[in-house]
């Protein structure tokens, strides 16, 4: 086991460094650079004089070209030290520190949802499977996993945030708190929180709900089928029992693994989603990075993205080791 | 309800090939100065326009200016009278009022699916135009996808070995990158992205689980007695994978590449959505949305319930396919025991 996890290391590391080095070398060849897409500077009164922009450039190190700045990026990381944001003067630690508060906020709590909702619907399913009210599941979440997220989260909004604006059912829009957060008592903060969750949550949740349901209800039917659930039939366990503790644990091996691949969702997973509801997590700061070409800060967010796949990776064999005692890694 | 599906897709390439004939505002064909045009092609070739329209300063208005500059032209217009790219209005079409804007621009018996709320441009006609590139962005990096997909799982899974293992690599490579991050990445990376800059970039990035699939067929196939004969009679490697093992190891093949034209349909909704897709004008589907996006607050519903309800019935359609073809090729599911 040690020398397999040494091994996966260093391939992991040797991925990493690839992946960071194409997505450097895209982000350099990029049109236009920091420097001309910062609204400040459009300003003519505030246009930097030539001297000032050379050592901008310096500091920043687009003089040099891509591949000695992504080695010199790659000594500051192994340091521990991602750069500074051009755009917005920080630290991108301290960014990603702002952001990510948010964005688990959104994804734990829709993780913790689906799972909550997802094996009780999926056992559900199993026991009627071919009753007609197992069908009308079935139907149901086939069409919620095909419906795409992004127009579901605009339908909800025309339907919450618009039609019902006035009524008690009314939703906030867009955002994560109110303009007035600061002045609020604690009471109201958690419930003017709540309030701006409740649509991002639910469009986070149901596309994923959809999915695990269907993914527990077919490793079900093959267990079901197995001689085991006979004999343990044959000899008089009562339904739930079989269900649950016969069933069900061996179907745990498959849901592991979906445990570790869900990791890079916990914090890449909803740029769009992000995007729509203006939610001010870790998405819509590499959408904005994007945009005002903030190198330092797309280097930094894909590395992160990058490692919790890995790490996802790592994590789904490691634990596919702990739960099946069959499997061993050489 | 995979065949259902079927006939959807069916219905939305004849609306697609035939989008000009059913929306727009140049005739299908029309009889001008004793010759004989056909304008609705000026929509299957942007940017290209017949030279005696020009000439005769048409500007797009063809009803009343035919009328006007030859007495005796006659045209069959499309059913449709509306475009897809510009605001018809007062008085082109004899005794017809002009797209309303904003709140007015409802859908009625005009404006089928209402009009923009900022610029008036009908909506149904941009979504007929809109169907064009959805399938098109489908079908077009799908194929790409599965080109590159299918001949690495084929070096790789025949040829084994060293080559198996550098490629596995490479598989493993672009799968570790959330797909969306590596999308907008090279998307930026182009100077004024258009539709076919987007399928390329999607082809580039969705290839990896046709990869994965059609190696783990060929490694099956590789060693069974009809490559082992085939070889014995002196058959070329290229001539095994391609002609021998290929045929017989693409049904499996076939589930990823329908649910990747779903995914494909998704990501280009998404990415126009959120403003990356080709510029406007450019009738697609989330085109539409986006601009429903902007002005939601004003509640133009139906600048977002019909291009949303179009990509759901599309995806859902795919997916049933994906799933039909799925339960067809897989013989673990072919045979339920209850």
């Amino acid at each position: 086991m040690t020398s397999y996890l040494i091994r996966r290391f260093f391939i992991g590391l040797l991925t990493l460094l690839l992946i960071t080095f194409v997505i450097y070398g895209l982000i350099r060849t990029m049109p236009g650079s920091p420097l001309d897409t910062d609204p400040a500077m459009l300003d003519p009164s505030k246009m930097p004089r030539e001297e000032d922009l050379e050592r901008m450039r310096k500091v920043y190190g687009l003089d040099k070209p891509w591949p000695v700045a992504y080695i010199q990026w790659l000594r500051n990381v192994r340091y521990g030290n991602l750069g500074h944001s051009y755009s917005q003067r920080k630290a991108v630690s301290e960014l990603v520190k702002q952001r990510i508060g948010p964005t688990l906020t959104l994804s734990v709590t829709s993780l913790f949802l689906t799972y909550l909702l997802a094996i009780p619907m999926g056992l559900y399913s199993t026991v009627r499977s071919g009753k007609p009210e197992e069908r009308g599941i079935s139907f149901l979440l086939y069409m919620l996993y095909s419906f795409p997220s992004f127009v579901a989260a605009l339908f909800l909004q025309l339907l919450f945030a618009v039609k019902l604006q006035g009524t008690a059912l009314e939703l906030p829009l867009f955002g994560h708190q109110s303009p007035g957060f600061d002045e609020m008592s604690s009471v109201q903060q958690t419930l003017d929180r709540f309030w701006h969750m409740v649509l991002p949550v639910t469009c986070f949740t149901y596309a994923s709900l959809a999915y695990y349901c269907r993914f527990v209800k077919a490793n079900m039917e093959e267990v079901i089928r197995q001689d085991y659930i006979r004999t343990a039939r044959a000899k008089g366990l009562g339904p739930i029992r079989i269900i649950l503790h016969h069933a069900f644990r061996n179907t745990l091996i498959p849901f592991v693994t979906l445990l570790g691949l869900t990791l890079p969702g916990l914090l890449s997973g909803a740029i769009i989603l992000e995007q729509i509801f203006n939610w001010p997590g870790m998405g819509q700061l590499y959408f904005g990075s994007i945009s005002t070409r903030d190198y330092p800060v797309i280097m930094a967010l894909t590395l992160m993205f990058s490692v919790l796949t890995l790490l996802g990776q790592l994590l789904a064999d490691i634990l596919y080791a702990f739960v099946d005692p069959r499997i061993t890694y050489h | 309800m995979a065949m259902l599906a079927l006939l959807y897709i069916g219905f939305l390439s004849l609306v697609a090939i035939f989008s000009p004939l059913i929306a727009g505002t140049k005739p299908i064909v029309c009889r001008y100065k004793g010759e004989v045009y056909f304008p609705c092609i000026e929509y299957y070739i942007r940017g290209w326009k017949y030279p005696i329209f020009l000439k005769d300063r048409f500007r797009n208005v063809f009803p009343k200016n035919l009328k006007k500059k030859d007495p005796d032209s006659w045209a069959i217009f499309p059913l449709v009278y509306q475009d897809p790219y510009r605001r018809v209005r007062k008085g082109e079409w004899e005794d017809r009022p002009g797209n309303q804007s904003g709140a007015e621009g409802r859908p009625s018996q005009l404006n089928l699916f209402g009009t923009y709320g900022t610029s008036g441009i009908d909506i149904f006609a941009s979504m007929v135009h809109g169907t064009r590139i959805a399938l098109l962005v489908g079908f077009v990096s799908t194929g790409i996808a599965a080109v590159i997909g299918i001949t690495v799982g084929a070096i790789a899974g025949y040829l084994g070995g060293w080559v198996d293992m550098l490629l596995s690599r490479l598989i493993e490579l672009v799968l570790c990158i959330p797909s969306l991050v590596l999308i907008l990445a090279l998307l930026v990376t182009i100077d004024r992205p258009s539709i076919w800059h987007m399928m390329a970039i999607l082809g580039l990035t969705g290839w990896t689980s046709m990869a994965r699939l059609t190696r783990a067929e060929f490694l099956k196939l590789r060693q069974s007695e009809f490559v082992i004969a085939a070889r014995s009679i002196g058959a070329g490697r290229l001539r095994i994978m391609f002609r021998h093992i290929l045929p017989n190891s693409l049904a499996p093949v076939m589930v990823p590449i329908a649910f990747g034209i779903a995914a494909a349909i998704l990501i280009e909704a998404g990415l126009s959505l959120l403003g990356f897709g080709a510029p406007p004008p450019n009738p697609s589907w989330g085109t539409i949305l986006n601009s429903g996006k902007t002005t939601i607050q004003a509640g133009y519903w139906w600048q977002i319930v019909f291009p949303g309800t179009a990509i759901f019935l599309t995806v859902l359609a795919y997916n049933l396919i994906g799933e039909g073809i799925q339960e067809a090729t897989d013989p673990r599911l072919a045979n339920p025991g209850n």
